[in-house]
């Protein structure tokens, strides 16, 4: 419930009379003050979040789980895995010379699999207790690499973005999919009914390869879709009064609505989803107490904003969605999923170097703040945190100083959520070509989320189309040695 | 938990200690290897003889506790000596061929041993799903529940339930319904209000509100037959095919745009829309329907909407720079096998691409079975718009112009040549060299399939030479600018072009191979229908009219139209049931198997699909049965129903009429309607959401959704879709109450009320009542309407006083197009 001692500027609250400055503390509560008495029929199935509720109820796992929130930072175009968290000595032993036959084929985006090997510029160091091999673009998130699970061995089948993205995000290179975000929040629901279960944040405005069907539902109902979020005092779309309307038109205007909606629901005896529409406007109305109290960084201490890069360039911006993204699942946001890089800015065809080295420093300081943040208030234990792109990049170089897709082997890694870290699964060629030893493929990863959140992937089941759909497609297994 | 707990298993059963210590996480790419590589050779060369059916030698392959077992001859495989162990010497035949395995047909390849010993040394993973696996099914493998599967039997037309209420039967739908309704010991509703049913029919046939003089003529109109005529008038105007259109639109997912990063509009498709709006109109008998979609061009290879009904086979996705260009063509053949399998059969083909369905009697070989009629398929850009004579004097009148403007042309070309080259270097270097000598070989030298991916690979270079062309800079560009001003001059001697069609023929008189992926033996698979309907291979005729084509999807069409196929007509008039009350008899309409539901009137659906074969495949014939019935034109009442919703709580009988939410075109179609911004225009090329043309028109693009439609449940349009969600969302609510296209509707509602001369603030609220709702005001919401506007006003700050009005008078309409009873039809 809204507790929020802030007044919106304009909005839903003053609906009816209800005196601004006062919180509501029930649904019963709205409507009793708003005029909006149903009959006991109608109203119980209001507090009883009716079936076809605009909001998502929580639900229990299948199993004892061991993460309830999802942070998937999404560095959108392909980041590197050789250059950072997967060494290869033998890619810079070989620079310059083609691939050996030995290796095997690849079929690249730009043609580049006869083209020679470039080297990797990188420091190495190892890193922590467990000593893993992290480079010199990542030294923050390095720091935290004994909470880190590094998956070297992940399998995609896009080798362009359009596929690669599609299918990091809904399991199949082809669209019409529901996203891995729908999928959880249609599995286990939302703890907080106030705010959308499944939020999504972009570091730029430009478009994210395929658009906002890489946070759809696909076929499942669009109420698990996510749902974007900005900073600042409207963060989402058309949360607030459009610009000229006073609180109190609004607010006349909402309660002339109720009351046609009352009086048409009176007539008909039964129709829950009539109630559920007029639910949601209710939830609209919370939305627009919660929403921005929970963008509202103005609480966080000035360290707090420093451990996220807040105070400097060119961290601010991924620092503030960072630490926005913890906000939203301390508030019990199921799913939030951050791009870094939206419209493939991470897709170092050329210019690797400058490339990377931008992106890295704009990135890993608040990724580190992120994991260090979540595990001082005991909130990494909860919270799986998902780094990755939709594929790695080619020990082959693209125009002498870039390399191409490789999304037959690539690195994303895991942290927090019962995840052990400080350890290593699968393993590349020694060229970080081809994944050879314990494969992830993009489904097993999903699976292997879904898992973690105590979800069986195979069970999560929605019916379309009379077949029985789920996020494993009846491939992804769960990986359990994530736990160590 | 983890499926896969099969190398514990095998480590506490019989072997050795160093197996305990394998990495648990080996076990998922186990899974997969076992799934793709080892359960495949098991089903095909194993099971029939060492499987549940007969154990031979006492061994069974088909679970892994038996397999770590052994049979008479002991244990399969020892760990410590895999190159010992006895399933890889039967397998590889040694010593001297001695009990080689399999032994009927062929020992396995060389690959397949080598994927077992591979498998062995891994440990053997088996993820156990607790039963154990079956041979690989084929024709005769199946059951006789199989075969006497509702969906599969012929289509008889059944006698006539009797009934007891038979006053309120108007047709034998209704004999149907009823009969049902009394089993269960209920009764329907009454017949609708006048007011309420001219709404339903209304946005049931044009989804669209009935206007103020529609309803004005209907309540004028005391005939009994009143709503008989409204039903022939509705059905013969134009607004209807523009409705209807709509559900097949996502039956084929029809979308205008590419739908990956590179989503390009395709300027052609939109012909294909009004193809079906048409179609709708004219009543085209189904069987002509499907048969145009699916063989247009081999059938009537002159007909201009015979091309454009083969767009049907092309609405699937594309990938303009997919370097992996067979992959792409494998997704393409995909879609289309099983939109067509979705569209026109109801049975879930998808199912069965990779593995024989789980549930249904479909083979996987099916899957490839149905999926070569369209093997021979060649996506065409390059047939006109036109028939023959059309086409023939077009090029006639364009030689004369290009006779005129040759050595400007020539000029152009030359200075644009050198661009282009560099172009094409460029882009030739991103492509395998295999794709670059495909494309180099002259067509002759190419074989069918060779020459489908060339020309999927040329694609990409074609898309190139014309970015080439548009990147011109400097001098070069204004020379070529300046002959092609100089062009213009020739520009009333060049023929209108007739426009290109977005349609598809086959590649050529002899068709590819069809393959089922992993098939040891890649054996080459005929077209055909489901194997449990026929199992022989489809009969594939040379058609005349189509010398250059296979004929294999005119074979198909031939075997979807005929009266003896049980599906076809049981699936489409099931989606006609769909469309009018909301849930199809079968709810699941595009699955009539084993994981969809039960018909909830079996007797009906057959009534209805024998009733539409016998009328000549007449849709608007079998929605004139439903919309005359009283099953339709029944109240949506559920007032003192207590026994009803108790018993058919889903009201999956009907007892009353299912009450609707507007689909998404509805919703913008209404607030346009309402607002009196609807531009009425027919067809043509689709129009931007921002123009107030019906959203059938309006270009769908896969990713760029319209925000309205899209919180209305549009679907995605990847994948053939046959049911709508009906979805309600806090941030849908904010979006019709503060989003700007919803405000400017309301907006543009108001100052149309208000615009209108010498008329009083009650006929205005009646006008507004009678465009949002279809009806006039009560008494009681006239003083209502007038109390908030009075009051609107004051809120709006009074003064000047007609600012204050129209603020008033915009939030009162905004008001009404958020209420439920603008959104839901009852």
């Amino acid at each position: 419930m809204s507790t929020s001692s802030q007044e919106p500027s304009k909005g839903l609250l003053a609906l009816a009379g209800i005196p601004h400055h006062q919180a509501l503390t029930s649904r019963r509560d709205f409507f009793q003050r708003s005029g909006l008495g149903f009959g006991s029929v109608a109203l119980t199935g209001l507090l009883n979040q009716s079936a076809q509720g605009s909001h998502v109820a929580p639900r229990k796992p299948h199993q004892a789980r061991r993460a309830k929130n999802v942070i998937f930072l999404f560095m959108e175009g392909g980041p590197s895995h050789i250059d950072t968290f997967d060494p290869k000595p033998l890619v810079n032993r070989l620079a310059g010379q083609k691939v050996p036959e030995s290796f095997g084929r690849v079929l690249t985006s730009m043609g580049e699999s006869h083209s020679p090997i470039l080297a990797s510029q990188r420091q190495w160091k190892r890193h922590g207790q467990s000593g893993l091999w992290v480079s010199d673009w990542c030294p923050h998130v390095a720091e935290c690499i004994d909470d880190i699970a590094v998956i070297r061995s992940c399998v995609s089948d896009g080798i362009n973005h359009a596929g690669g993205v599609c299918q990091m995000n809904t399991g199949s290179i082809v669209g019409g999919r529901p996203s891995l975000g729908s999928w959880v929040t249609y599995g286990l629901g939302s703890e907080n009914q106030d705010l959308p279960s499944f939020v999504v944040m972009t570091d730029t405005e430009s478009q994210v390869v395929n658009g906002p069907r890489m946070w759809g539902t696909g076929f499942i109902p669009s109420v698990h879709q996510g749902v974007r979020f900005k900073a600042g005092e409207t963060p989402i779309q058309n949360l607030n009064a459009p610009k000229g309307v006073s609180s109190s038109r609004q607010s006349g205007k909402l309660a002339f609505l109720q009351h046609l909606n009352k009086t048409h629901a009176h007539q008909r005896n039964e129709d829950s989803v009539l109630e559920a529409r007029i639910n949601s406007y209710e939830l609209a109305f919370r939305m627009q107490a919660e929403a921005p109290d929970a963008v509202d960084l103005s609480k966080e201490s000035d360290s707090t904003k420093a451990l996220y890069g807040m105070d400097r360039q060119p961290t601010a911006n991924f620092g503030r969605m960072c630490l926005l993204a913890r906000r939203l699942v301390e508030r019990g946001v199921r799913f939030v999923q951050l791009y870094h890089g939206a419209g493939s800015k991470w897709d170092a065809h050329a210019g690797i170097e400058k490339n990377h080295t931008q992106n890295f420093a704009a990135t890993d300081l608040p990724v580190a703040g992120l994991l260090k943040d979540l595990k001082s208030r005991g909130l990494l234990e909860e919270t799986l945190v998902v780094w990755g792109g939709e594929f790695g990049r080619t020990p082959m170089s693209e125009d002498g100083d870039g390399r191409d897709h490789n999304p037959t082997g690539f690195t994303l890694w895991m942290a927090g959520g019962g995840v052990q870290g400080g350890q290593t699964i699968g393993r590349t060629d020694d060229l970080g070509l081809h994944a050879v030893e314990d494969r992830m493929h993009v489904l097993d990863i999903h699976s292997t989320i879904v898992w973690l959140l105590g979800l069986d992937p195979r069970d999560l089941v929605y019916h379309h189309k009379g077949r029985p759909e789920n996020p494993a497609r009846n491939e992804g297994e769960p990986n359990p040695a994530i736990l160590g | 938990m983890v499926r896969l707990n099969a190398i514990s298993r095998l480590a506490a059963s019989v072997f050795v200690l160093g197996l305990m210590f394998q990495s648990q996480a080996k076990a998922n790419d186990g899974a997969r290897f076992f799934e793709t590589k080892i359960r495949p050779i098991l089903t095909e060369r194993c099971l029939h003889c060492h499987g549940h059916q007969q154990a031979k030698g006492g061994l069974r392959l088909d679970n892994p506790q038996s397999f770590s077992e052994g049979g008479q001859s002991g244990p399969l495989w020892n760990p410590q000596k895999i190159d010992a162990s006895l399933l890889l010497q039967r397998l590889k035949g040694r010593p001297a061929n001695k009990g080689r395995m399999p032994k009927e047909g062929d020992p396995l390849t060389a690959k397949e041993i080598e994927a077992i010993e591979s498998w062995l040394r891994d440990g053997a993973p088996w993820p156990d799903y607790g039963q154990p696996i079956k041979p690989l099914k084929n024709a005769d493998s199946f059951s006789d529940e199989d075969r006497e599967y509702w969906a599969f039997q012929g289509i008889k037309r059944p006698s006539l339930p009797s009934v007891d209420q038979v006053s309120w039967v108007r047709n034998e739908i209704d004999l149907f319904v009823l009969a049902r309704l009394e089993a269960l010991g209920l009764t329907p509703n009454p017949e609708a209000k006048s007011e309420k049913l001219l709404r339903r029919i209304h946005q049931n046939l044009h989804g669209l509100p009935p206007n103020p003089a529609d309803q004005q003529a209907f309540t004028r109109d005391r005939s009994p037959k009143a709503y008989e005529r409204l039903v022939d008038r509705l059905l013969t105007h134009s607004n209807y095919g523009e409705h209807w259109a709509r559900f097949w639109l996502d039956v084929v997912r029809y979308a205008e745009s590419d739908g990956y990063r590179g989503d390009f509009y395709r300027p052609t498709a939109w012909p294909y829309r009004d193809y079906v709006i048409d179609s709708f109109n004219a009543d085209k008998p189904y069987d002509v329907f499907v048969s145009e979609q699916i063989a247009g061009d081999e059938l009537a290879p002159n007909e201009v909407s015979a091309r454009i009904a083969t767009g049907f086979l092309r609405h699937g996705i594309y990938e303009w720079n997919q370097r992996d260009v067979r992959g792409q063509w494998a997704i393409m053949l995909n879609d289309v096998t099983e939109t067509t399998a979705d569209a026109f059969l109801g049975l879930g083909y998808a199912c069965a691409k990779c593995h024989d369905h789980k549930f249904d009697p479909i083979l996987q070989e099916d899957y490839y079975r149905l999926q070569a009629y369209f093997t021979p398929l060649l996506p065409r850009d390059d047939l006109p718009l036109a028939n023959t004579e059309e086409w023939q004097s077009y090029q006639a009148a364009q030689r004369r112009w290009e006779t005129a403007t040759e050595s400007i042309r020539t000029r152009i070309d030359d200075i644009e040549r050198p661009i282009i080259e560099k172009g094409l270097s460029e882009i030739r270097s991103k492509f395998e060299p295999e794709f670059l000598e495909l494309m180099d070989r002259p067509r002759a030298n190419r074989s069918p399939l060779e020459h489908q991916i060339a020309e999927l690979a040329y694609r990409q270079l074609a898309y190139d030479i014309n970015r080439s062309r548009n990147s011109l800079k400097g001098t070069a560009k204004e020379r070529r600018d300046a002959l092609l001003k100089e062009l213009e001059l020739y520009d009333s001697l060049k023929p209108t072009e007739p426009g290109k069609a977005f349609c598809a023929t086959d590649v050529g008189p002899s068709a590819p191979p069809t393959h089922i992926p992993d098939d040891r033996e890649q054996r080459d698979i005929a077209p055909g229908p489901p194997s449990i309907l026929d199992p022989r291979a489809a009969r594939v005729d040379f058609v005349p009219s189509a010398p250059n084509s296979t004929g294999r999807r005119s074979a198909l069409a031939r075997w979807l139209t005929n009266p003896s196929n049980p599906l076809v007509a049981r699936v489409y008039v099931n989606r006609l049931w769909q469309q009018h009350f909301g849930v199809g008899l079968v709810a699941t309409t595009s699955d009539f198997g084993r994981l969809g539901e039960k018909p909830s009137h079996p007797a009906l659906l057959d009534w209805l699909a024998n009733e539409f074969i016998v009328n000549g495949w007449s849709t608007k014939h079998i929605q004139k049965l439903i919309l005359n019935s009283a099953t339709f034109r029944q109240s949506a009442n559920a007032y003192s129903r207590k026994r009803a919703m108790s018993r058919d709580p889903k009201n999956r009988l009907l007892w009353r009429f299912p009450t609707r939410r507007l689909k998404a075109e509805q919703v913008r179609d209404a607030m346009l309607a309402a607002s009196n911004e609807l531009d009425p225009a027919i067809g043509g090329p689709s129009v931007d959401a921002k123009t107030p043309r019906r959203t059938v028109y309006t270009k769908q693009i896969r990713n760029r959704r319209d925000p309205l439609l899209d919180a209305f449940d549009l679907p995605y349009y990847f994948k053939s879709e046959s049911e709508r969600n009906e979805t309600t969302t806090a941030t849908q609510a904010l979006l019709m109450l503060n989003g700007e296209w919803v405000l400017k509707r309301a907006e543009a509602f108001a100052k149309d009320l208000l615009a209108l001369e010498s008329t009083g603030t009650d006929e205005r609220i009646d006008l507004s009542f009678q465009r949002s709702y279809g009806r006039q005001a009560s008494h009681a919401e006239l003083s209502a309407a007038k109390t908030f506007l009075a009051e609107q006003a004051e809120r709006a700050g009074g003064s000047p006083f007609q600012q204050a009005q129209l603020a008033a008078w915009t939030d009162y309409c905004h008001a009404l197009l958020n209420s439920n009873e603008f959104l839901y039809v009852d």
